[in-house]
């Protein structure tokens, strides 16, 4: 076996050195595709990193009418936070909502003045598990806490949570179309691409046959040069997407973003980038499987 | 080890390419499947490395009857033979040694074994000299000296060579066919098919001759 695998490396070598017109193409067509796909993920990426970040505002706001004991309000934190949903309580005081309130006043924090913190009720604020900053999460939540006769005064804000629900899907269902039409169009050019090269070889691949070459022994060489070709064209790909990407979206969507709360646009992480290289090993060996599949059949 | 029973192979439904083909072959025998153009040596040769499939009757190689092979079984068939074509069919982008030593990559051989069996055989054909060349380099006597490497390199059951000496002068048809005499000496049963007389004349052995997809002659001198 090991003597097959280097036979097998080193034609799939061999092959592209032969061949580097075709050789590049390949690489092209892959780096060109995985390039667009690259673009669209950092924007979803960055999109999405909003969403996480507009999801921790998801909160529910539990304001107590009258202050109550210490204890009473410490059993109350321990029983809510017991709930399976809920990340954390923190207890608001009187004081600490008015000094909020003043400095969301700014510059016009005159206007308080001669207020006491009275006025002002405090409040628990509940703070959801990531899994459960949901509609239904939240209406899971607010029936239990409604069972407290003291806790009646919940807000959560309804409308913009349905709102934001919504941009989610929507988000997430175009990334699923845009994802997979995309993916589906580089198989195609790739395999196309890859159909050229082995046009360009059939004899060699008649011949392999008539010496007594079985198609899996045939096929594994051209498998592996795609998945080479695969694997360049994807580090390709990751190069000139970093270069886009300084050069061309941290500035102009930095821009667009911060009005929503992004400070920064970030790069694919490694786990993504590992992704990109995977799927360009995948789409080009699979691209050279579907090609093969017409070029390499015993004749009978 | 060869036999063929009634074989018959249609390309289309009025005309067949091989009518009616009984013979046998035995261990050992140097056969020329002679004829005119059209006569269906080629044909017999394909039926034989399992290029194509006869219309109607049987064909046993050695024991095995390959008109009921299973597909993925025919590579396996291929490596007992050892075939030579008109036009070589050497891969022109890969050296002499790549040429030679691939039926031997196939079997998954070690890289010693290899190169110390491929320059054996490319010093029995006189190309030992030759190993990074490639194809293109040599002349077309020399090249077909690589095929018939290519086909003994796995010490073959059968030689089954078509026109081997069909573009080649009297001095190189001479050598090659001193390789398929050595080879038949060393026990590989050859059928070659040749429209060439001068040398049956000048080789004399069995020779079945096909007219029209018949068998017309079978003479053994």
């Amino acid at each position: 076996m090991p003597e097959k695998l280097v036979y097998f490396i080193r034609s799939a070598a061999g092959n592209m050195r032969q061949s580097p017109l075709l050789c590049t193409a390949a690489i092209g067509t892959v780096a060109v595709s995985l390039t667009i796909i690259a673009f669209f993920s950092i924007l979803f990426f960055n999109i999405e990193q909003l969403t996480i970040h507009w999801g921790r505002q998801v909160q529910i706001k539990a304001f107590l009418d009258v202050v109550p004991k210490t204890e009473v309000l410490q059993a109350w934190t321990r029983k809510i936070e017991a709930f399976p949903e809920v990340e954390k309580v923190v207890y608001v005081t009187q004081m600490q909502a008015f000094e909020r309130f003043r400095e969301r006043l700014g510059q016009n924090a005159d206007l308080l003045r001669g207020l006491t913190s009275q006025i002002l009720p405090a409040s628990l604020e509940i703070e959801l598990k990531e899994q459960f900053r949901s509609r239904s999460g939240i209406q899971a939540v607010v029936e239990k806490l409604r069972q407290n006769q003291n806790l009646q005064d919940l807000h959560y804000g309804q409308d913009w949570l349905e709102r934001f629900e919504s941009f989610v899907t929507l988000l997430k269902f175009s990334a699923g179309i845009l994802g997979s039409f995309l993916l589906f169009a580089t198989v195609f050019i790739v395999s196309n691409t890859i159909k050229l090269t082995l046009y360009a070889r059939r004899d060699e691949l008649e011949i392999m046959s008539l010496v007594g070459g079985t198609p899996l022994f045939i096929k594994t060489p051209y498998i592996f040069e795609g998945a080479f070709q695969g694997a360049f064209g994807a580090l390709v790909a990751l190069g000139s997407t970093y270069l886009i990407y300084q050069f061309l979206l941290k500035k102009s969507l930095v821009t667009l973003l911060f009005t929503m709360g992004v400070k920064d646009i970030v790069f694919l992480p490694l786990t993504y980038q590992l992704t990109f290289l995977l799927t360009g090993v995948f789409l080009g060996a699979v691209g050279s499987m579907v090609s093969l599949r017409k070029f390499v059949r015993i004749r009978y | 080890m060869i036999r063929i029973y009634n074989v018959v192979k249609r390309y289309q439904k009025d005309s067949a390419a091989l009518n009616d083909i009984d013979l046998r072959i035995s261990k050992g025998e140097f056969v020329y499947i002679t004829g005119p153009s059209g006569a269906g040596k080629s044909t017999l040769l394909k039926l034989l490395f399992c290029a194509e499939r006869p219309t109607r009757g049987q064909i046993l190689i050695n024991g095995q009857n390959v008109t009921r092979m299973r597909l993925s079984q025919i590579p396996y068939l291929r490596r007992k033979l050892g075939v030579v074509f008109q036009d070589f069919k050497l891969l022109n982008n890969r050296t002499i040694l790549e040429n030679v030593s691939f039926p031997l990559e196939i079997q998954g051989k070690k890289r010693y074994e290899i190169s110390k069996k491929v320059y054996q055989t490319l010093k029995l054909v006189g190309l030992e000299k030759h190993l990074q060349k490639h194809p293109l380099e040599l002349s077309g006597g020399e090249q077909q000296r690589v095929a018939i490497a290519r086909a003994l390199i796995m010490d073959p059951l059968i030689l089954l060579a078509d026109e081997p000496t069909g573009n080649l002068d009297a001095k190189v048809t001479e050598d090659i066919m001193d390789l398929f005499k050595g080879a038949n000496a060393r026990g590989t049963t050859v059928i070659m098919a040749t429209h060439n007389q001068e040398v049956i004349r000048r080789y004399p052995r069995r020779v079945i001759m096909l007219r029209d997809g018949r068998v017309e002659k079978d003479v053994t001198p």
